[in-house]
């Protein structure tokens, strides 16, 4: 049992209704609306849609606005912690987009000026500017993705893998979503009035918030708030509308109670997820409902009426407007709401609401039916019953199914090629992603998604003993970049008229691991890392972290889809390649056992920040020199072609500090440059120590025996990360 | 409006990018939405955009969608009003 509570020690946000702790609280009080029409970037709109946009702010930088909104609640929450954060970890799905977007229409083709596109760059900007030299994650899972990021840090605490994390979410106006939330006609031309018979849908907004967040027997001294607990669930039903029953939100809502170990009735408030929208305010409803069946249902309410829908902030925004609840005593009004409907049965807060409140239920619901919920509590609260024991370690897996996609093809068909010492380096043929799909039933999807659930689909393909999994982890450095590329090109031909909704969902990151979802029906947690070339690390470790004993099997997945157009402009190691490649790799996993064969665990993910002392905290942490040789008898080394000077270093003073005598695999060579290759990477690793050996011509290998050793596999360059592949 | 209900079904099949379904296969009498051809919601939203673009009929209500996405005949039929109205 680990008495260890997550604590909430700093707090930093900015919205529509203000900047920072003081005037968003006061806003509260006040219940300031913050929906105004837009105004961030001309339209043909005669009467622009009215959206949550934040008026002025003070950023020194020439960074995108997601990156500035970042920092500037990151450095509010920092304000008065006595170090770095241990982590970063952070939900975005725009990040440089709302720049992206100027660039592409003017047909800008330098790559330098993309480089804050990725959503990754937002959590490494946060993470360089907090002096952050561990791990950085980015979660982007829609509107949960805040949320997401926030249990993935407090599992990261309870486990110990670090004291303290800055977590949160953040996210800016841009066209895409304006556009694209306007084209799924979920945009109430009104503004937001989220629960009221007459809603019509949400205002989309822009907002971050950060939390730091530490671990402790005992609240300390500067404790806000603790994190209870949070739970996460999949609808596996849509791609972009929620379960009709609300059944996922209901089933997130009950993991929350549980993991902080309270019930309903401990409830004082509930933060809405209230977009507005018919169908989510509906399924939210019905949850809640059902949730509170048998106790009273404690005052409720939106935020979104006047703050707008802040997308990937809005989980964190949550979770910091909870600990406002209980230290100021007030419940925020539920803005636009007028006429109740008789359909959801529920009455929200009208008017800012004085209230003695202890423990505060927030819940954010987002696209591929990705659900999460937050439960925080007063620090000093007294506890009831004891939450459950956490594990104290990450998670250890056992591989029990695998594939892949390179230029070859297949997995058996890469194996062949590799048996013939052939390359399997440049693009995925079409013909063998969609090999184990229907074509009808994914005609919607494009290249990218179409990979991810081919991989799915091949990797749990013996997968009847085990049974389906049950939760999706996913790394992709970038996502749906056909889906993006059409739907801002359809966009500005038409001169910002018209678009295609299919290619909105499609373009959000975590629309492939949705698809996977509805296919297995795998309702538990589905986590969409975006880490650009460590996202499949980050994926994995993702899992490690949220898998417990005797989890049904879950799959990990790493893909990433080449554009023509926006590869090279956003990714320097594809315009540095002289090759165009993409691909992936799936591992159908369960949790390990001291006799599970084939075990796969990530072991090391920190900054390299061009301190000597990274090779060595590496060394440490995988057991010492004595342990690598002994257990590992190849190593695969990914090094992006971008950082291949900084990379190739690292890994020389690896080898040398170490003194390792066998096989180092350079596999970006063979297998490409693109960010998820190391999935492949692992996906290969498995299937040497499966076979007990490294068969010849891998990279101009000699076949080499590995005797019982597993395999390594390293990611060098901004980021290090280690993979464990133990026999 | 022969004529149009033709070139609706083309669109149809190009716009969704309709997998072993051909123009002529598609019985404009029939429901469109949740009928044999397999459309959703997002197929209906993915029309909606296509009708504004290629007609200039907007259709912005689930209400009004329900009714103008029973056939292809009844899309035809709204289309044809709407577009003459426009064009008067």
């Amino acid at each position: 049992m680990s008495g260890t509570g997550i604590f909430i020690t700093g707090m930093g946000i900015i919205s529509p209704v203000g900047q920072g702790i003081g005037d968003t609280i006061e806003a509260v009080r006040k219940a300031v609306g913050g929906i105004k029409p837009l105004r961030l970037f001309p339209t043909l709109h005669a009467q622009p849609l009215p959206v949550g946009e934040i008026g002025s702010f003070s950023s020194v930088e020439t960074v995108p606005r997601t990156h500035a909104l970042a920092l500037i609640a990151a450095e509010e929450a920092m304000k008065h912690a006595d170090g770095a954060p241990d982590a970063v970890i952070i939900g975005v799905t725009t990040g440089g987009m709302s720049l992206t977007e100027e660039l592409l229409k003017y047909g800008e083709g330098d790559a330098k000026r993309y480089e804050y596109h990725s959503t990754a760059s937002v959590a490494e900007y946060v993470a360089r500017r907090m002096g952050c030299l561990g791990p950085v994650l980015t979660v982007s899972t829609a509107c949960s993705s805040g949320s997401v990021a926030l249990k993935i840090a407090m599992a990261m605490l309870r486990c110990g893998r670090a004291k303290r994390i800055l977590a949160g979410g953040a996210d800016a106006l841009c066209r895409l979503t304006y556009y694209g939330f306007h084209s799924l006609q979920l945009v109430d031309p009104e503004g937001a009035r989220p629960f009221d018979r007459n809603r019509r849908g949400m205002s989309v907004g822009e907002g971050a918030a950060m939390l730091l967040l530490t671990a402790a027997e005992t609240p300390p001294g500067n404790a806000i708030a603790e994190l209870l607990g949070a739970g996460l669930s999949c609808d596996a039903y849509h791609p972009a509308s929620p379960h009709s029953e609300g059944a996922g939100a209901l089933r997130a809502m009950e993991e929350a109670l549980a993991d902080a170990g309270i019930t309903p009735s401990d409830i004082d408030y509930i933060h809405l997820h209230g977009t507005g929208t018919i169908d989510n305010d509906i399924a939210e409803a019905k949850a809640i409902c059902a949730l509170f069946k048998s106790c009273p249902i404690p005052p409720l309410s939106s935020i979104k009426g006047s703050f707008g829908h802040s997308l990937a902030a809005a989980g964190a925004v949550g979770a910091v407007m909870s600990a406002l609840s209980i230290v100021h005593g007030i419940i925020p009004a539920n803005t636009g709401f007028h006429n109740p409907d008789p359909d959801l049965n529920l009455i929200p807060v009208g008017a800012p609401l004085a209230a003695d409140v202890n423990v505060v239920i927030a819940n954010s619901f987002g696209f591929g039916g990705n659900n999460a919920v937050l439960i925080v509590g007063h620090p000093k609260r007294r506890r009831g019953i004891e939450p459950p024991s956490y594990a104290i370690q990450p998670m250890s897996f056992s591989v029990i199914g695998s594939a892949c996609l390179t230029a070859a093809g297949s997995l058996e068909q890469t194996m062949d090629r590799m048996r013939h010492a052939e390359g399997f380096r440049g693009i995925v043929p079409p013909s063998d992603i969609l090999r184990p799909l229907s074509e009808k039933s994914v005609r919607r999807l494009k290249r990218f998604s179409r990979m991810v659930l081919s991989l799915a689909v091949s990797a749990c393909k013996n997968s009847a003993a085990a049974g389906p999994p049950a939760s999706v982890f996913m790394g992709t450095g970038w996502g749906g970049l056909s889906e993006t590329h059409d739907f801002l090109t359809k966009l500005f031909v038409s001169n910002e008229q018209f678009t295609s909704p299919t290619d909105f969902i499609g373009s959000v990151h975590n629309a492939a691991a949705g698809h996977v979802a509805i296919h297995f029906q795998s309702t538990g947690p589905n986590v969409t890392a975006t880490g650009g070339d460590c996202a499949f690390e980050q994926a994995l470790f993702a899992a490690s972290l949220l898998a417990h004993d005797g989890d049904n099997p879950l799959l990990v997945i790493g893909a990433d889809e080449y554009h023509e157009t926006l590869s090279p402009l956003f990714d320097a190691s594809v315009a540095t390649a002289g090759t165009p490649s993409d691909g992936g790799g799936a591992l159908y996993l369960k949790p390990a056992t001291a006799t599970s064969p084939c075990r796969i665990y990530p072991s090391f993910m920190a900054y390299s920040g061009g301190s000597g002392r990274i090779i060595p905290a590496l060394i440490r942490a995988l057991g010492g020199d004595k342990r690598i040789k002994e257990q590992f008898g190849a190593i695969l080394a990914g090094i992006p072609a971008a950082q291949r000077e900084k990379g190739k270093g690292q890994l020389d003073d690896f080898l040398s500090m170490t003194g390792y005598p066998h096989p180092v695999i350079d596999y970006r060579q063979c297998v490409g440059e693109f960010a998820s290759a190391s999935a492949v990477a692992a996906v290969l690793g498995v299937l040497f120590v499966q076979a007990g050996e490294i068969p010849g011509n891998v990279c101009h290998q000699k076949a080499t025996p590995l005797l019982g050793r597993g395999v390594l596999v390293l990611g060098f360059g901004n980021y290090i990360t280690a993979v464990e592949i133990l026999p | 409006m022969n004529e149009l209900v033709r070139e609706l079904k083309v669109k149809i099949v190009e716009t969704l990018n309709l997998i072993d379904v051909l123009p002529k296969d598609i019985d404009e009498e029939a429901q469109l939405i949740g009928g044999d051809i397999g459309l959703d919601s997002i197929d209906v939203l993915e029309l909606v955009m296509m009708l504004e673009k290629d007609y200039g009929v907007k259709i912005d209500s689930k209400e009004i969608g329900v009714k103008v996405f029973a056939s292809v005949r009844a899309l035809a039929e709204y289309v044809h009003h709407h577009r003459s109205e426009r064009n008067d």
